[in-house]
């Protein structure tokens, strides 16, 4: 099943814009290692969804997935051969706003190698350009 | 523990601001602030590749060269771009050799635990500790063993041994690292769901007008 809200203020959403890079969840909070967006786009609940499954299916039970991004958005489609007007048209599908450097999904307990394979094929279901990242130990 | 100081040439920026900022990074330098013992704060661009091989080599402390006089500093806080690939900025503090001076040191787990054999899950909780110690005893990073952790088990701060001369700051009770069964994920339930054929609710909408009882008969 998609990921969607279980409440919401409002039904539909305007599309609006999205500029500029990810300020928030742009690093490895988490897991050890992470699949890092480069490009900004929306992610649908469904595209997440296989996301999910493609890591948790190569895993095998192994160590564990975290999805940092979740659909909170809306968005509307016209039926096919439908007259313009009548009004805003119902949902479609919920959506994740998703800017370079946001960090959609990490990897705890598993090796960096089988943790680089996992996330492969999360980045072969999402709609934008990846890279893999580990976490980073600050300094202060 | 490494060699811990490593001179770098710097200049004084003269020009502040987002604008200039950018120019000093566009000329592979890094901006830099100076500030620390009630002194004035000074702006400085530094040679990003001499900065960036010395933190990659262990370095926290700088004698950084400018305006003929040198400087010992450490490194306070790093700035990276939005994908944690570049540096951007960074804080530099005044320091004395004798000073201590609170620091976060990475931790690194080492080994393979008992309790994975078993199908056991490592769990890090905490990649750091917050330690005081002399600026010349500052470690790369502390080495924790996990080889002897079965399920159930756990490190926390307090387990650390730390080495003399170094006083742990976090929590003693703040936990590192732990060892359980995996759990059964919470999507579990929702691939059943798919498997049977549900299909998506909406979600409830917080403002929708609800009709009232006396409005449905009025209507009939």
């Amino acid at each position: 099943m998609a990921l969607m809200p279980k409440r919401v203020k409002y039904r539909k959403s305007q599309r609006g814009k999205m500029r500029g890079n990810a300020t928030r969840t742009n690093y490895v909070a988490f897991g050890e290692f992470g699949l890092q967006s480069l490009e900004t786009k929306w992610v649908t609940g469904r595209q997440i969804e296989a996301g999910r499954v493609a890591a948790s299916h190569f895993l095998e039970r192994v160590g564990r997935v975290y999805i940092r991004i979740f659909p909170h958005k809306s968005i509307t489609k016209k039926p096919l051969e439908t007259r313009m007007g009548k009004g805003k048209a119902e949902v479609e599908q919920w959506v994740a706003c998703v800017r370079p450097g946001t960090v959609m999904f990490e990897i705890g307990g598993v090796a960096e190698n089988v943790a680089k394979r996992a996330l492969a094929r999360v980045a072969h279901k999402m709609p934008v350009k990846c890279r893999f990242v580990s976490r980073r130990h600050t300094i202060g | 523990m490494v060699a811990k100081e490593l001179v770098l040439k710097a200049e004084l920026r003269k020009k502040l601001g987002s604008k200039h900022s950018a120019k000093v990074r566009q000329s592979g330098k890094i901006p830099a602030v100076v500030y620390g013992h009630g002194q004035e704060p000074e702006m400085l661009s530094l040679d990003e590749h001499d900065f960036v091989e010395g933190l990659h080599h262990g370095h926290r402390l700088f004698d950084v060269q400018f305006e003929g006089k040198t400087e010992k500093l450490l490194v306070k806080d790093i700035q990276y771009d939005h994908l944690g690939k570049k540096i951007i900025h960074t804080d530099l503090i005044r320091v004395d050799l004798t000073e201590r001076v609170e620091v976060e040191a990475p931790l690194i787990f080492k080994g393979t635990p008992a309790g994975s054999h078993e199908g056991g899950l490592l769990e890090e909780h905490l990649d750091h500790l917050e330690i005081e110690c002399t600026v010349t005893e500052i470690p790369e990073a502390i080495d924790v063993s996990v080889k002897h952790l079965g399920i159930g088990d756990s490190i926390h701060a307090r387990d650390i041994k730390l080495p003399d001369g170094i006083k742990l700051i976090t929590d003693p009770d703040a936990l590192l690292i732990s060892c359980r069964l995996p759990a059964v994920t919470a999507a579990a339930p929702a691939e059943e769901a798919a498997e049977e054929g549900e299909e998506p609710t909406s979600p409830e909408v917080i403002t929708e007008r609800k009709p009232k009882e006396g409005e449905e008969e009025s209507e009939k």
